[in-house]
């Protein structure tokens, strides 16, 4: 129930995805500034990984982004990085969805007697 | 922050099969070993609650005061309380119905 | 920064953008302010934003570290019938060039909207989290 694979990964997925929230707002923030690096938060390589060995808590990391720079320096893309929160969003709902659906099953089992 | 799994609230004397099958009597009495197994098993139930309940209330105190990096953290526990006492609650009535049952049927 | 970082995060974008807005408006609304030769011209103003320092991934935003001023002698033009003018009939005109300003005004809302939108978004997602548990 509360201690499975499943609710583990999607608990570490949402503490990833709202990291990875903050980030994109860090470089959306700074993309005019000289010289800022944009950042990137990664998760699903590892979480696949650590499901597969019957793991599911994992820690999200914070990597630079390897794109070229413009001529300030700068190398935050602004498309990229719309795109990217849209679909954070979009899968921080998904993983709360299945969140509550764990807890509904429950409710509703003990409901059914 | 990782949330921790509520394990503990489900002890092993009491199986998920035995509170939510329709025949939940038999079912309880006979995951409740002994009187006093059950009892302590409870009572200890009801002490992880409130450590649960506790970890809720300084998660809720940490959000409000803008401490808490990821909001989610202070819904799951809050969520997780609230069923784990549900089904405290729920094992609570199973077990005082078999009572009543059993007192029922030897008198 | 604190429980919902992101708006904080935006929050600050804006504010550095706005000053932005402000500083390029100021500087288009001068563009043709004279003074005499006795005195600097107007000098345009640009921004220097600068990263906030993002404490372990809690932190980050952008603040304005400061202003730049353009050049002070600005353009010396031969304007005998201006009021301004000196002996030798010149007056100063600011230095600034419309064209980089109108870029940078572009540049400026572009910022501003985009912050904006990551504001409604993080709004989204936090307003998700609150529900999750809720029946």
């Amino acid at each position: 129930m509360f201690g499975s694979i499943s609710f583990d990964a999607m608990s570490s997925a949402l503490d990833a995805l709202s990291l990875r929230q903050r980030v994109i707002a860090d470089n959306i923030a700074n993309v005019q500034t000289p010289g800022y690096q944009a950042k990137r938060v990664e998760f699903e390589d590892a979480l696949t990984a650590a499901v597969k060995h019957g793991s599911g808590t994992v820690k999200a990391t914070t990597q630079t982004s390897l794109e070229p720079t413009r001529e300030d320096g700068n190398n935050v893309n602004l498309d990229t990085e719309t795109l990217s929160n849209i679909d954070t969003n979009l899968r921080y709902q998904l993983a709360s969805q299945a969140v509550s659906g764990q807890f509904a099953l429950i409710r509703a089992a003990m409901r059914s007697s | 922050m990782s949330v921790a799994p509520i394990s503990a609230v489900v002890t092993s004397s009491v199986t998920p099969t035995a509170y939510v099958s329709s025949a939940s009597p038999a079912g309880t009495a006979a995951a409740g070993a002994t009187d006093g197994a059950f009892a302590s098993t409870l009572a200890s139930s009801v002490d992880s609650l409130q450590a649960m309940q506790a970890n809720t209330d300084q998660l809720a105190v940490k959000a409000v005061t803008g401490n808490l990096s990821d909001v989610h953290d202070y819904t799951i526990a809050a969520t997780e309380s609230a069923v784990a006492m549900e089904l405290t609650s729920t094992v609570r009535n199973r077990a005082v119905e078999a009572f009543n049952e059993i007192m029922r049927m030897q008198a | 920064m604190g429980t919902f970082g992101a708006i904080g995060i935006a929050g600050s974008a804006l504010g550095t953008y706005r000053k932005w807005l402000d500083a390029v408006s100021d500087n288009l609304a001068n563009v043709n302010t004279v003074r005499s030769t006795s005195e600097t011209a107007f000098q345009a103003r640009y921004i220097v934003a600068q990263a906030n320092d993002s404490q372990g991934g809690d932190g980050g935003g952008v603040h304005v570290a400061g202003a730049a001023f353009g050049s002070a002698e600005g353009r010396i033009v031969y304007e005998p019938n201006n009021p301004l003018a000196d002996a030798d009939g010149n007056v100063r005109y600011p230095d600034i060039d419309m064209a980089s300003q109108m870029t940078q005004l572009i540049m400026a809302q572009r910022g501003y909207q985009a912050n904006a939108a990551v504001v409604d978004r993080a709004k989204e997602l936090y307003t998700t989290a609150l529900q999750i548990g809720r029946s």
